[in-house]
Parts: structure tokens; C-alpha cells; sequence
């Protein structure tokens, strides 16, 4: 399986292996990119989820200091807890129990580790190909060269 | 000498229309990315939607403006949206096919012209 690709890329001339290369070199990186998107976004999920358990173990009435902007936060008491409102895409927001917020956090992670993971194989599997396809490349070239 | 005039003339044209053939495919495909996009968040919501029982609460951000919504309202909403993005994605991907189509056929006709040029340039040498 592994050496059938191997022989096409042979078969390439010097011309057509560098294109193939620079192609696949750019879906790599377009790759990496997603790869990294899925990873920051993982995060912003995990601090989600991690405020939310921490609000789920203050008592009501607890004094807190509410962001009204990045720089300015002003005195509060904490409502009640057991109702949060879910930020679920393209504008709809569902009031939740905090145990149903606290789930949805945990779907929400899980969706994108699994992605991440499937991204991974993909991205391992593209950068196999433009390692060879380099790999190659170079000894071809060092065939042209002596020969001049 | 004047049919070679006329030929590289002509290939300069057709050089031209391939070009904008490859800037509308490129465009083409940037707008399919986006309405993908969006199909998969809609796609989301519709889940999250269909989970909740009939007397949840569920806002709508409508600007700055967070407005309470009917649950029916707001599912047939999303529903609405997904398949105007379906069909849109649809249209866009036939739109798509008919243009590499043209670009292709484009692709022979300069790949024919070229040997027309080269063949007179090569007669004119000889002669």
C-alpha cells in the first residue's frame, strides 16, 4: 500500500515532483492552521466549563465584581446559579439548568477533541506524502547533477 | 506575418478569458467555503434545538438586543435557513462545474492556438 505511491512519485518528472510538493506543502499548512483553530477553541471551551463549576459551588448572594467592559468592573451580588444562558451559534442563546450548561460544555469538548484527532491522522498522513515526495525531489536532482 | 499578428492577438484574448474563468472558479469557491461554514453552525443549532424540551427558554440576538423566541418559531427558523443554504450550495456547485467545463475547453483552444503560432513561426523560419 505504502510503496504503490512511492513508485507514481518516481515515475514524476523533477518539474511535476516539485509542483506536487509545493501543492501538498500548502495543504499541510492549511491543515496545521485548522489544527490549531480546533485546539483554541478547545480551550476557550475548557475555561467555559471550568467558570461554569466554579459558579455552580458559590452560594447565592455571594459579592462578585460584574466586567461591564475589558477595564471596568463593577460590585455585584450573584443571582441565582442554577440558570445559565448557552451561547449555541448563529445568534440563538437556550437558557439552561447548570447541570444541562455543565453537559453541554462537556458534548461541546468532546465534538472537537474527536475532530481534532481525526484532523491529526489526515494531517499526519498529507505530511508522510510531501516528506517522500521532497525526499525524492532531492535524489533526482542529485541524479541531474553529476551528470552535468 | 499578419496571420501570426491575428493568432497572438487571438491568444492574448483567450489568454485574458482564462484568466477571469480562474478568478470567478476562485471566487466561486470562497463563497461555497463560506455558506458551508454556516450550513455546519445551523446544522449545530438545529441539534441543540431538537433537545430541548418545549418549555425551554430560548434568545435570539437580534443586534444588541437579546429577544425571547418561540421554540417552534426558532426551529422552523433554522430549518428555513438550512435549506436556503442547501439550495444555495447546490446552485453554486453547478455554477462551479460549468465553469471549469469552460475553463478547461479554454485550456485546449490556447493549448491549439499556441501550436498554430509555433508551426507558421517555424514555416517563416525555413522560408
Amino acid at each position: 500500500m505504502a510503496a504503490t505511491p512511492r513508485m507514481e512519485l518516481e515515475k514524476m518528472s523533477v518539474e511535476h515532483l516539485r509542483g506536487l510538493k509545493e501543492q501538498v506543502d500548502m495543504e499541510v499548512n492549511l491543515l496545521q492552521d485548522s489544527l490549531n483553530n480546533l485546539r483554541s477553541a478547545n480551550s476557550r471551551l475548557e475555561i467555559a466549563s471550568a467558570a461554569l463549576h466554579d459558579l455552580s459551588v458559590r452560594p447565592r448572594g455571594k459579592k462578585m465584581l460584574v466586567p461591564l467592559t475589558a477595564s471596568l468592573y463593577v460590585p455585584g451580588k450573584l443571582d441565582d446559579a442554577e440558570k445559565v444562558l448557552v451561547d449555541v451559534g448563529t445568534g440563538y442563546f437556550i437558557e439552561k439548568t447548570m447541570v444541562e450548561g455543565k453537559d453541554y460544555c462537556e458534548r461541546k469538548i468532546a465534538l472537537l477533541k474527536s475532530n481534532y484527532d481525526q484532523l491529526l491522522e489526515v494531517t499526519a498522513k498529507k505530511r508522510s506524502i510531501a516528506d517522500e515526495a521532497g525526499a525524492i525531489l532531492q535524489a533526482k536532482l542529485k541524479q541531474l547533477a553529476p551528470s552535468q | 506575418m499578419a496571420a501570426i499578428k491575428e493568432l497572438t492577438r487571438d491568444l492574448e484574448n483567450k489568454a485574458n478569458d482564462f484568466r477571469k474563468l480562474e478568478k470567478d472558479i476562485q471566487k466561486n469557491q470562497q463563497v461555497k467555503k463560506k455558506y458551508t461554514i454556516q450550513l455546519g453552525e445551523n446544522e449545530l443549532v438545529l441539534k441543540e434545538l431538537d433537545l430541548l424540551n418545549e418549555d425551554t427558554n430560548v434568545y435570539k440576538l437580534i443586534g444588541p438586543v437579546l429577544v425571547k423566541q418561540d421554540l417552534a418559531e426558532a426551529n422552523a427558523n433554522v430549518r428555513k435557513r438550512i435549506e436556503y443554504i442547501s439550495a444555495e450550495l447546490k446552485r453554486l456547485d453547478s455554477t462551479l462545474q460549468d465553469l471549469q467545463e469552460k475553463l478547461n475547453s479554454k485550456q485546449e483552444s490556447i493549448a491549439k492556438l499556441q501550436q498554430r503560432i509555433q508551426a507558421l513561426q517555424a514555416g517563416k523560419a525555413k522560408a
